[in-house]
């Protein structure tokens, strides 16, 4: 008998015990919903739309709500984003609000660790009374936010105003400083603006896809129906799989490219190597928009920002010295597809297909990254890469030729890049460290000139230092769950000292709620009016459509009352009951006219999302695109005008490769990524509360390739140990199901808080995003 | 072994065997004891598979680890010992490639177990029949079109529920007769 027929008969007799439960126990239930009197209309329901609330995709959807709760949803077929379809997690979207452990009141902890029940006077009072203490004992440095990209506009614009404007210190950052940041280095340092110049309609126009690291199918689902939908229409139209271990989306790849972790910047270096070598490159097009520029390329200079002096504090800087077309070429002798071949694994056959298919200007190309670009020890160095493929053969700012970064939260965009939640970032591209920039943000808030501090604050690696070490003495997290999600845990996992103070609102308990003083109940998606910013530069504005559980509120509300109570009433003038539409025009003052136009909070409200800069009530697709973009001026072809330090043309770095960080060696023999899974968002702290998306995957795994769980003696099912030289957990044995590692790699979901992966992964980071590595640390696997 | 077949998939789990008694192996005794009762039992385990009416249901088998339309043909196919695997709803017009990847929507359930308790109550899976114009009239649709184009997967074939069987599975072009109602309100100049 063969193991699959095995399966086959085993999965019958499964199949058997279900159909016994169902036939002794179900008549009831049967004959109930036979009762079709019983029955709702669809149409009795009233149906609202809202923005899902996980991925990065920003796929719309349709809410339906009967006494006051949300009982289903349904695509919306009005949204251009999706077009109806949905992938499991937003079908299942109305049960995460529901879990029977929501919090519904503010937790005090108690000296004997137990929390107890105060109402929201007490904990706002309390809040205040924390962060006005650290301000005048320890000063600006030594208070902070830590939020997410999942935080809806007003979120994060209320956190960036309050502890910017307010309490005069930078230390802002959010989850997106471990998933986007360096897509965002990337776009500064080549183009002096943040954010994708293509949008979704590429994949509908481009020739090729190529997916830099990016499990589409698992992570990004619905665009990748797009995607496999583009495919089906055209069928000339190839999707090629560049990653590290096979995923769901390699199974619809026309050419599947395995390299070595770490290898894709010579993988991309080798590529440019042949575009160069064979005259592939658009001479006439980097003559008229591009310039050349090179960084600190010395590996001991920049260091990993995990090791020795840079353990505690990383703050290194790149120094851009301007370069040309004559020393890319040298540059790039280095980089035959033999030597790149050797570094990455990759035959040479398939660096050469690779060449061709971005060097022929007859198709268009639309490369997409996502984690595995941006979680890299040298992330931006590979955004960079990506983008100089496409500058240099001038697939740019075209339909369905686009550098095309995929952001993973629902609002990484929208909040984190476009408001700037972050350490050294104010609105609309603007940074503390300029004075004209501060200037325009103190105007716009009306607070005094020299308010905000030019000096960043701490990156979020380094702020999770400092508040270990004891230097941050209050910290208040939102809508994410550090205490899951930061590499390295071991670190931060000793219980604070007594004179910091952590506040954590959120809607579940967490293992970060665990370690709160303070626990605050949130509103969550639909419960509270919000705007999401998509991928594709989509703002999206939804209306509150049902309460919250008990005294829940939204995060914004919970900023603006402890900055009242702080005496900052100035900065929200608004009253209690109408403040969204104002906030967000002060906002949207800040992007008009600056090229980040977003569009007006009433057209927001009519739209299922428009994508900035909008001008004249009309949306853009392609950035820097005559004919597409209102602030190219000129007639044809592509206009990079936000960068002024470059003459507006974009910049071509040249990057080498470096290896990771850290690599397997005798002691620990493997690889280890980390990553999500289709079914579950981030830490699983809603997903898991939806039982079908619980039972379908309940726990954390390790994916092992077959022959090295044969030469383990371990086969599929078993548990193991897999340990670094920071933790270790025992973990399920996963062989060839959906992710297929190559020999000497696992692969580990973070989602499972019982099976904290994140105890185990290293806290190496990019040298000039900060944003850490998880996909590449090593491992060793031992039976148990 | 036909029965069999007929009486166990996605919708018609519900009958057999009640008392689990196994012969040959792995291989259930299903002996179906009423058809009428199977199917009431069918309507309550699609309800169950799904989490609201319009959730994409869970698969009711385990992962057999091979293409779902390996048996989820256009015609359904009978998969001996197992059930009648039906076609798909989803037709050509559902766009964004909702065919290609099943298991973008439908997951497996591998665990009893509930992570946590939720109060969430999904709407009722939908089973009221279509209003009619006057007595004699075909009825309107009521649901929505969208990712069920393909009539025929639910309405016809061994899989269909009693509730909702066409009698006339012969007419192919449903949407001749059967109107989906797209809007709640009324035609005003
Ligand atoms: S693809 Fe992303 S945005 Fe769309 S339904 Fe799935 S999780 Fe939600």
């Amino acid at each position: 008998m063969t193991a699959d027929r095995r399966d086959f008969l085993k999965g019958i007799g499964a199949t058997a015990l279900g159909v016994c439960a169902f036939s002794c126990g179900d008549k009831q239930e049967a004959e109930r919903i036979a009762g079709a009197a019983q029955q709702i209309d669809p149409s009795d329901l009233t149906w609202g739309k809202a923005p899902c609330r996980f991925c990065g995709t920003g796929c719309g959807v349709e809410v339906g709500v009967k006494d006051g709760r949300a009982i289903a949803v349904r695509g919306d077929e009005k949204s251009p984003v999706n077009r109806g379809l949905l992938c499991v997690k937003g079908y299942h979207l109305p049960g995460f609000l529901y879990g029977k452990d929501r919090l519904t009141h503010p937790l005090r902890r108690q000296s004997d660790g137990s929390f107890k029940k105060i109402s929201w006077d007490e904990a706002l009072d309390l809040v205040a009374q924390k962060y006005k203490e650290a301000l005048a004992a320890h000063g600006p440095e030594s208070v902070s936010i830590y939020g997410s990209g999942q935080w809806s506009v007003f979120d994060g614009y209320a956190a960036l105003k309050w502890i910017k404007g307010g309490m005069r210190s930078n230390n802002i950052e959010p989850n997106a400083r471990l998933c986007m940041a360096s897509a965002v280095m990337g776009f500064v340092t080549q183009f002096q603006s943040d954010e994708p110049m293509g949008c979704y309609d590429d994949f509908e126009a481009a020739d090729d896809i190529v997916l830099w690291g990016h499990n589409a199918a698992e992570m990004h689902p619905v665009l990748f129906s797009r995607m496999l939908e583009s495919k089906r229409k055209r069928p000339g139209v190839r999707i090629i799989d560049l990653g590290t271990r096979r995923t769901p989306t390699t199974d619809y790849a026309d050419m599947y490219v395995e390299f070595r972790p770490g290898s894709d910047l010579a993988l991309a270096n080798g590529i440019l190597h042949l575009i160069v070598k064979n005259g592939w490159v658009d001479e006439a097009f980097v003559k008229e928009n591009v310039v050349f520029r090179r960084g600190i390329e010395d590996l001991k200079t920049i260091g990993y920002g995990c090791y020795g002096k840079n353990a505690e504090r990383y703050g290194f800087k790149d120094k851009a010295k301007p370069s040309s077309f004559a020393e890319l070429k040298t540059f790039l002798d280095d980089y035959t597809p033999e030597k790149v071949s050797r570094i990455s694994g990759v035959p040479v056959a398939q660096i050469e297909a690779l060449g061709k298919l971005y060097g022929d200007r007859s198709r268009g190309t639309v490369s997409t990254w996502c984690m595995g670009v941006n979680q890299h020890s040298r992330g931006t160095w590979m955004n960079n890469l990506i983008t100089d493929l496409h500058l240099i053969t001038g697939k740019i700012s075209k339909p369905g030729s686009n550098p095309f970064s995929i952001t993973g939260q629902p609002s990484a965009c929208g909040t984190v890049r476009e408001v700037g939640t972050l350490a050294n970032r104010l609105p609309a591209d603007m940074v503390v460290m300029k004075k004209k920039h501060r200037d325009i943000a103190e105007e716009i808030w009306g607070v005094k000139p020299g308010t905000i501090p030019k000096k960043p604050g701490y990156h979020a690696m380094d702020l999770f230092r400092a508040w270990s070490r004891g230097d941050v003495k209050v910290m208040w997290v939102q809508t994410t769950n550090p205490w899951m999600t930061i590499p390295h845990l071991s670190r931060i996992e000793e219980r604070h000292g007594d004179d910091q103070f952590l506040v954590v609102s959120d809607m579940y308990p967490t293992p970060t709620t665990d370690r709160a003083d303070l626990i605050l109940p949130a509103a969550a998606w639909i419960e509270r009016e919000g705007v999401f910013g998509n991928t594709e530069r989509r703002t999206q504005q939804w209306d509150r459509l049902v309460d919250p559980p008990g005294e829940a509120k939204e995060d914004a509300w919970q900023f603006i009352q402890v900055a009242k109570r702080m005496g900052m009433d100035h900065l929200f003038p608004w009253p209690d009951d109408n403040w969204h539409e104002p906030m967000w025009e002060e906002y949207r003052k800040f992007t008009l006219g600056r090229a980040k136009d977003v569009a007006s909070y009433k057209q927001l409200r009519e739209t299922r999302g428009l994508r900035w800069p909008v001008i004249d009530g009309k949306e853009t697709r392609y950035r820097y695109a005559a004919g597409h973009d209102p602030y190219v001026k000129k007639a044809k072809g592509v206009h990079f005008y936000k960068a002024k330090g470059y003459g507006e043309k974009a910049a071509f770095w040249l990057r080498p490769y470096h290896p990771p960080a850290e690599e397997p060696d005798n002691e620990y023999p493997f690889w280890l990524c980390t990553g999500r899974v289709l079914e579950h968002w981030h830490s699983g702290s809603m997903t898991r509360r939806v039982k079908e998306l619980h039972q379908a995957v309940p726990e954390a795994y390790v994916e092992l390739n077959r022959a090295d769980a044969t030469e383990l003696g371990v086969k599929d099912g078993d548990t193991v140990r897999v340990a670094s030289r920071r933790g270790s957990l025992e973990l399920t044995v996963h062989v060839d199901r959906r992710g297929r590692p190559p020999r000497g790699s696992v692969f580990v979901p973070f989602f499972d808080e019982g099976r904290r992966i994140n105890l185990l992964t290293l806290d190496a980071m990019c040298n000039i995003s900060k944003e850490p590595d998880y996909k590449k640390c090593a491992v060793r696997i031992e039976r148990v | 072994m036909r029965w069999l077949g007929l009486f166990l998939c996605l919708g018609v789990l519900g009958v057999a065997a009640s008392c689990g008694k196994q012969t040959d192996g792995d291989v259930p005794d299903m002996a179906v004891p009423n058809r009428g009762e199977a199917l009431k039992g069918s309507a309550a385990t699609r309800a169950k598979r799904r989490a609201f009416d319009g959730a994409p249901p869970v698969i009711a088998h385990k992962d057999f680890r091979m293409a779902c339309t390996n048996c989820h043909k256009p015609k359904g196919m009978e998969v001996p010992g197992v059930g009648f695997a039906p076609n798909m709803p989803h037709g050509e017009t559902t766009g964004l490639s909702a065919v290609a990847r099943c298991v973008q929507c439908h997951v497996f359930k591998t665990t009893d177990k509930k992570f946590r308790q939720s109060s969430f109550a999904g709407l009722k899976q939908d089973l009221r029949t279509g209003k009619r114009h006057h007595p004699l009239a075909p009825p309107v649709m009521p649901h929505a079109l969208f990712m069920r184009e393909n009539c025929q997967a639910c309405h016809t074939g061994p899989a269909a529920r009693e509730e909702i069987r066409c009698d006339h599975p012969e007419r192919t072009r449903c949407t001749q007769c059967h109107l989906a109602r797209r809007t709640t309100t009324e035609f005003t100049r």
